[in-house]
């Protein structure tokens, strides 16, 4: 058969997929969101109409609060551990792998249920209690990332060739181990915040209100609410996670342009 | 260019063991490096070397023993503290750096202020002869660049002693033998006691001023490059350095040794030897020598190889019942030899060395 031209039959397959499942709803339902009062002419009216829902503002402000300290205190438990891993513990990696893949096979509905009932009573009462069960479905997607990351890089030839330059162990953690795992941590923190944002079920079982839970509760009033909501939290996303991406590349050493190679040069 | 200041270092390594669970990776190693001195060690995959390299460095602790520089214990001192220069075998410069960043590092930590470690810099630069890649990040180097700013980056902190683990084995021959001749130049330039571990005999002969060859995590023997492969002290140096073929032994009484026929001296350094278990003798390519057909002790042989090397023709000879046998010939004496002719040899040597097998 000919190469070329299966090459291009998939890559039309592919665009009709794409334009039939994803474009086309997603930009009708653009479209349809701003259809004016009782579907006639075009306006922000329905937009107005979310912001201006009972719990609109509490509920982002909570579903940012509670993923961003779930990012933190996902990152601030898994690089330590993992670096640890990879330096000194590689017997104890089956293990951790192990348990890091845990959330994804234990039924959320148990993990919810079972783990609320073990919480510490200050936690119990409050919508911080949502922030460990955030971390722990994090859990495998951050170990994965950084592992990967780390695998990348001779980690312990480089921690060496500090330590035996003079420098101290937080010195190297500073200056030499979290520069090279950069891009492993910005994937971390960016998968780990995603999930928390988009989190509805446990935060639905324990009777939380979030962004998604709330949404769900809204969007049964108005139809055409329900398609902006849907549109804005399609939008406020990719903006956020872009927002994120372009501030952690910035200023990462890797990103030099490799305008000149230097390989092969006579020696 | 004197870029190191300070005068070099005693290194001193007294019986140090080093176990992991029950395997003795060191085994009651000795060893003294004089000041200025650079000392290979060479030996067999798994002997020791890396492992009595790091123990130096202090990424590694011994077992038993101890470790002097200039006469002072320094086995409790912790690895940042000990001012060791180590090039590792595989590229170890931080990705995120570019050269003078990387070379910077060690300087940073030490707190000398920016105007004194921008001349260091640029000194260490001049020396590797890296001065224009400066701003250039790693990745963008080759892997011979890597670690002439490895070893530059070692050197900018005026270490006791450098520490060469391997430093050029991931690179091709050519670089090689290019920057080993650059290490060597830089060492005596700088007077600096260096500690260079290899398993190529050839560089190890080829810069240092001694040559220790270590076996199971003991050192076997240490000297200069011409005495360890005129004078091996054992039948493992004679075998491990240089090429020496190994030919089938009867030991006859009166010291003797009979090889190919020919009744030879047999050298007391053989060590002690069974008589009833078969024994190798070790004979060097050029211990062996063309000669008359008529001599007595001629052995005859047809060539089956045949290599122009240069100033040498290396030869490998066939005898039935005996392995391919090395010869080397000055080329002028090789050139009316071809593959397929017979030639008739003895040996040449003074005494050989035996072992068992
Ligand atoms: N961290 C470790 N744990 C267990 N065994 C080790 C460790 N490091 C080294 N060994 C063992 O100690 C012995 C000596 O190792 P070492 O790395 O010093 O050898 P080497 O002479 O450098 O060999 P090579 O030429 O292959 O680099 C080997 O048998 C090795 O398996
Ligand atoms: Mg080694």
């Amino acid at each position: 058969m000919n190469k070329k031209l299966s090459k291009i039959s998939l890559f039309i397959l592919v665009g009709v997929l794409l334009l039939a499942i994803f474009i086309l709803p997603l930009l009708a339902a653009t479209i349809f969101s701003f259809k004016g009062m009782g579907g006639k002419g075009y306006s922000f009216i329905n937009y107005q109409w979310l912001i201006e829902q009972d719990g609109f503002w509490p509920a982002i402000s909570t579903t940012l609060r509670l993923a961003i300290l779930a990012a933190i205190l996902n990152l601030s438990l898994m690089v330590p551990t993992m670096v640890f891993l990879h330096l000194k513990g590689q017997k104890w990696k089956p293990l951790v792998d192990a348990i890091c893949i845990l959330p994804l096979i234990i039924p959320v509905v148990s993990l919810a249920i079972g783990a609320q009932v073990a919480m510490p009573g200050i936690l119990q009462n409050t919508e911080y209690e949502l922030v460990f069960f955030y971390v722990v479905i994090g859990l495998p997607f951050t170990y994965r990332a950084l592992d990967t990351s780390l695998s990348s890089v001779p980690l312990k030839t480089l921690v060496e060739a500090s330590r035996s330059l003079g420098s101290n162990w937080l010195n190297t953690i500073i200056r030499v181990i979290t520069p090279s795992i950069r891009s492993g941590i910005t994937a971390a923190l960016f998968l780990s915040f995603a999930l928390s944002l988009g989190e509805y079920t446990i935060t639905s079982l324990l009777h939380w209100e979030t962004f998604p839970t709330w949404t769900v509760v809204a969007a049964q009033q108005n139809i055409l609410g329900a398609i902006a909501i849907s549109v804005f939290t399609f939008a406020a996303a990719i903006i956020l996670m872009t927002l994120i991406g372009l501030s952690t590349h910035k200023g990462s050493g890797r990103e030099i342009v490799e305008e000149e190679h230097n390989y092969g040069m006579a020696e | 260019m004197s870029a190191q200041k300070r005068t070099s270092s005693t290194l001193e390594l007294k019986g140090v063991s080093r176990h992991f669970g029950s395997v003795k990776a060191l085994d009651g190693l000795d060893l003294t490096l004089v000041p200025g001195e650079m000392v290979a060690l060479l030996g067999p995959s798994g002997c020791g070397k890396t492992t009595a390299l790091r123990i130096v460095a202090g990424l590694e602790t011994a077992t038993y023993g101890d470790l002097f520089i200039n006469g002072v214990r320094y086995n409790d001192t912790p690895v940042n503290e000990r001012d060791m220069g180590m090039v590792f075998q595989s590229y170890s410069l931080f990705p995120n750096m570019t050269v003078a960043e990387n070379i910077d590092y060690g300087l940073r930590v030490r707190k000398i202020d920016k105007n004194k470690r921008m001349k260091r810099i640029n000194q260490m630069l001049d020396l590797v002869d890296l001065g224009p890649k400066s701003t250039s990040y790693p990745h963008q180097l080759s892997g011979g660049q890597q670690q002439r700013v490895a070893l530059a980056r070692a050197l900018a902190i005026e270490p006791n002693v450098l520490l060469l683990d391997e430093p050029l084995s991931a690179l091709d021959a050519q670089v090689r033998v290019q920057i080993r001749e650059e290490i060597r130049r830089i060492q005596l330039d700088l007077g600096i006691t260096t500690l260079f571990v290899t398993h190529d005999q050839e560089e190890a002969m080829a810069i240092s001023d001694r040559v220790g060859v270590m076996r199971s995590g003991k050192l076997e023997q240490i000297d200069t490059p011409i005495d360890i492969y005129n004078n091996p002290a054992t039948p493992f140096v004679a075998s491990f350095v240089g090429m020496a073929n190994r030919l089938p032994a009867e030991i006859s009484g009166a010291g003797n040794v009979k090889v190919l026929e020919q009744k030879i001296p047999l050298s007391p350094l053989s060590g002690n030897l069974e008589k009833t278990k078969s024994a190798i003798a070790l004979v060097r390519p050029e211990a062996i020598a063309l000669t008359d057909e008529q001599d007595p002790l001629a052995t005859r042989a047809i060539v089956a190889v045949k290599s122009f090397q240069g100033p040498i023709t290396k030869l490998g000879v066939v005898i039935e019942g005996y392995p391919l046998i090395h010869i080397d010939l000055s080329s002028k004496e090789a050139r009316k030899l071809d593959v397929g002719q017979k030639i008739a040899f003895k040996i040449t040597a003074d005494e050989l060395m035996v072992e068992n097998v």
